[in-house]
């Protein structure tokens, strides 16, 4: 069953305890000077896999608010970062988690590219460079554990589960609390949908997400062609040959005639 | 074989070559029957506390930590010392009731108290102070400057523990003389503040009493609330939390500053002109068991010295250092501590009585108020029993007393400690003024830290988290101070106030003491949207 991740970013207060648990768990390095992991200046780069950016928003009653939006990567059902992988470095699990294998990348960084969201990061400042992104813990999840982030949340923002449950579970607090909530789950259904859904009581945009990708799965676009490719070839390699034997016959039939006209001898 | 042996072993060119195609066959096979198996995904290799590691999606109860606020004036944090502990959140959440006790989604403020109890629980001091000791020492070494400092009640009992002495040493001497070592110019005692303060709040409390009973206030100001109980207000982190939770109570808090204030504003008025000092050139420096002392510094109506010199950019107090800061600068200086020779606290703002040093212990304002509020409404100094009031004395959450005065009648007092008690109380009063009912106390001393500013979120962290044995060292300390080494135990006896009433300030609640030593209070409740439970 496809796990997945249910994120309500109201109930955030910020205290960047999911930054740390992250920190701690995958060993990453801090640097809070130029790669601060909470607040206005966080980023996701290759030290960190996962940020609560801190946002100036106006809430409901029309008052000054402060949000805070944990970003990782998005873990898609459909990840354009594994389509584009030459090696297979990337892969979707079938317990959810997109995850990375250092030992098979040749560091080419299409994933980079592919990616909607500009997740993945490269260790620019190593010699040998890795990619670098969220693994949403997979050695974790698939001992049935969820994410360190999740186990360590003091205000439970997040809540770990199936998928399938989750976007049903996004839906009955929207319909409970229509008041509070936006009505769109983030990443139901963004780029054919991704493991970790959102529900916020702002504008998605406002807080740093990224609204203007596709509702479909990128490699779909790219299956358009490529599924279409060995008709394409073969038929190509058929009337391209057809056309040579042709050719061939007809100069072969007209040098027999040139033959018989007595052309000029080697 | 004869040319073999004679040239090394020979090597047909096409055997060579079949042997180099063979190795990289059997070379990219090897390579790519390595991509089979794709090794270990990155990450994963770290660790986290026992409590989040059980299988599956277990219910954790401690969890997290404590949000802060990157620009909070009195706490910072350092994520590389961060295990998730969940102590700070222990200590804000069930010691304080603070965190929890808001709903979500948040307004535009992390609510802090500024207390600074996750920063003493913290083990592995993740959570400090904001270190402001540069700063200060940049205004030491000024030499145009004027650079004045005073010490609260709770560091001479406490700061001798971050040089190995046991806990609850008195070092008052010691401190005074490491100051003086330190380059400052001038050392003043909180002490002396905190007997202005009770001549002020004792005063307030008479009027607010006399006020209820339908006479006026002798020197009541014109503007004075008049509500009962008075609360305390020398604890600047309870002072937020009044103002976060029970904006409807403020009425009831003291006008009065605290001490720390009271002396920065006074320093820059009265010792200024008494001196002949520019008060643009005194820098005044704390020293403070407490981390929301910064914040209260930094509070914008801190600037009675400045208005009154026409430079509303003036601090009445410039700094606040840490108990913990001041070790730290004095470890940085290479004094040894634990072998200075005693000195005294320089004049005209150094004299103390026993009534201001046990403010540092839970019970101690109310005792000092309660010992000169005796002498304000009968005119005659205490019986021996109110010297040692056991009643509001020790580390219970919530003290109770009631006792008769001459004249008057009955006066009935609370203490609280730990802002989780104080709710008890607060929800009580609150009840009652919204039943119409009589208020059932006088006068109630609530202080933000449990046991008092002797166990502030300033002071050495001697056990982690702070414990009840070194409440007591202290706590016994401070008691001892007032009964056997203080010259006098009464806050209207101090020579160096009743002079400053004399030369300066007129009469307690008087125009001037008005001016100088009172406040007003901001209603924070729009900040939050206050819970009764976490």
């Amino acid at each position: 069953m496809s796990k997945g991740v249910l994120v309500d970013m109201t109930k955030c207060f910020g205290c960047g305890a999911c930054t740390v648990a992250c920190k701690l768990w995958n060993e990453k390095k801090y640097d809070e000077v130029n790669k601060p992991t909470v607040g206005e200046a966080a980023q996701l780069v290759d030290i960190n896999w996962t940020v609560v950016s801190k946002h100036d928003v106006t809430d409901g009653n029309g008052d000054a608010a402060w949000r805070f939006a944990k970003k990782q990567c998005l873990h898609c059902v459909d990840p354009a970062c594994a389509s584009s992988c030459l090696v297979g470095a990337l892969r979707r699990t079938p317990e959810g988690p997109v995850v990375y294998h250092p030992d098979l990348c040749v560091g080419c960084r299409y994933c980079m590219v592919a990616c909607p969201f500009n997740i993945p990061k490269y260790e620019w400042d190593k010699s040998f460079p890795k990619v670098s992104k969220c693994q949403m813990c997979f050695t974790r999840v698939v001992a049935g554990e969820q994410p360190a982030c999740i186990a360590v949340c003091p205000n439970q923002v997040m809540q770990f589960g199936d998928r399938d449950a989750l976007v049903r579970e996004a839906h009955r607090r929207i319909a409970d609390n229509g008041q509070l909530y936006v009505n769109h789950v983030f990443g139901e259904t963004e780029v054919g949908g991704t493991a970790w859904l959102y529900l916020s009581d702002q504008p998605f945009d406002r807080l740093g997400f990224k609204t203007s990708v596709p509702q479909e799965s990128l490699p779909a676009y790219t299956w358009q062609i490529l599924s279409k490719l060995p008709a394409i070839l073969l038929g190509w390699t058929a009337i391209l040959s057809g056309i040579y034997f042709i050719n061939k016959r007809r100069n072969g039939a007209a040098e027999g005639k040139q033959d018989t006209t007595g052309g000029p001898q080697a | 074989m004869k040319t073999k042996s004679k040239n090394g072993p020979s090597c047909s060119r096409r055997f060579f070559l079949k042997g180099l195609g063979a190795a990289g066959m059997a070379g990219a096979l090897t390579t790519l029957s390595g991509c089979k198996d794709a090794g270990k995904p990155s990450g994963g290799e770290g660790w986290t506390p026992q409590q989040y590691n059980a299988p599956g999606s277990w219910p954790v109860q401690v969890r997290g930590r404590v949000p802060i606020d990157p620009h909070n004036p009195s706490i910072v944090r350092d994520d590389r010392k961060c295990i998730l502990c969940g102590q700070c959140t222990e200590a804000c959440k069930h010691v304080q009731s603070v965190e929890g006790f808001y709903g979500l989604p948040i307004k535009n403020d992390i609510t802090c108290i500024n207390c600074g109890q996750c920063a003493l629980w913290c083990p592995t001091g993740a959570i400090s102070e904001r270190d402001d000791i540069a700063k200060v020492l940049r205004v030491i070494g000024d030499t145009r400057l004027h650079v004045i400092v005073q010490t609260a009640p709770a560091t001479r009992i406490a700061i001798g523990e971050e040089f190995g002495m046991p806990a609850g040493s008195i070092v008052e001497g010691k401190m005074v003389a490491a100051l003086k070592l330190l380059g400052f110019d001038r050392v003043f005692d909180t002490n002396f503040s905190a007997d202005l303060t009770i001549m002020e709040e004792g005063t307030e409390l008479v009027n607010r009493i006399r006020a209820a009973a339908g006479g006026h206030g002798e020197s009541g100001h014109g503007h004075a609330p008049t509500a009962l109980p008075q609360f305390s207000s020398c604890s600047p982190g309870w002072v937020k939390f009044c103002e976060y939770f029970y904006p409807d109570l403020l009425e009831n808090m003291s006008t009065c500053k605290s001490p720390q204030q009271m002396l920065g504003a006074v320093a820059k008025t009265y010792y200024a002109k008494k001196k002949g000092i520019d008060p643009r050139q005194i820098v005044s420096v704390a020293i403070m068991p407490c981390t929301a002392k910064k914040f209260e510094a930094s509070r914008s109506e801190m600037n009675s010295a400045g208005v009154m010199a026409g430079d509303p950019g003036m601090r009445d107090v410039d700094f606040v250092l840490t108990t913990r800061e001041l070790a730290r600068m004095i470890k940085g200086k290479g004094i040894d501590f634990v072998k200075l020779d005693p000195q005294p606290y320089d004049s005209l703002m150094g004299e103390g009585t026993g009534a201001a040093v046990i403010f540092a212990a839970s019970g101690g304002v109310m005792e000092a108020a309660i010992r000169s509020g005796y002498f304000l409404l009968t005119g005659e100094n205490p019986p021996e029993s109110l010297y040692n009031l056991s009643a509001v004395r020790g580390l219970q959450g919530v003290k109770e007393a009631s006792l008769t005065v001459p004249g008057f009648g009955e006066l009935r007092v609370a203490v609280s400690q730990g802002l989780a008690n104080a709710r008890q109380l607060l929800d009580q009063i609150r009840a009652d003024k919204q039943a119409g009912r009589p208020p059932r106390y006088h006068f109630i001393e609530f202080m933000a830290c449990p046991g008092g500013c002797l166990s502030g979120g300033g002071q050495p962290k001697t056990s982690v988290p702070p414990s009840d044995w070194v409440r007591k060292e202290r706590l016994h300390s401070i008691y001892t101070i007032d009964a056997k080494l203080a010259k006098k135990r009464l806050s209207h006896e101090n020579k160096e106030v009743a002079d400053l009433y004399a030369d300066y300030l007129g009469k307690p609640n008087g125009d001037m003491a008005h001016r100088l030593l009172h406040t007003t209070y901001t209603d924070r409740s729009g900040q939050l949207t206050a819970k009764n439970k976490a």
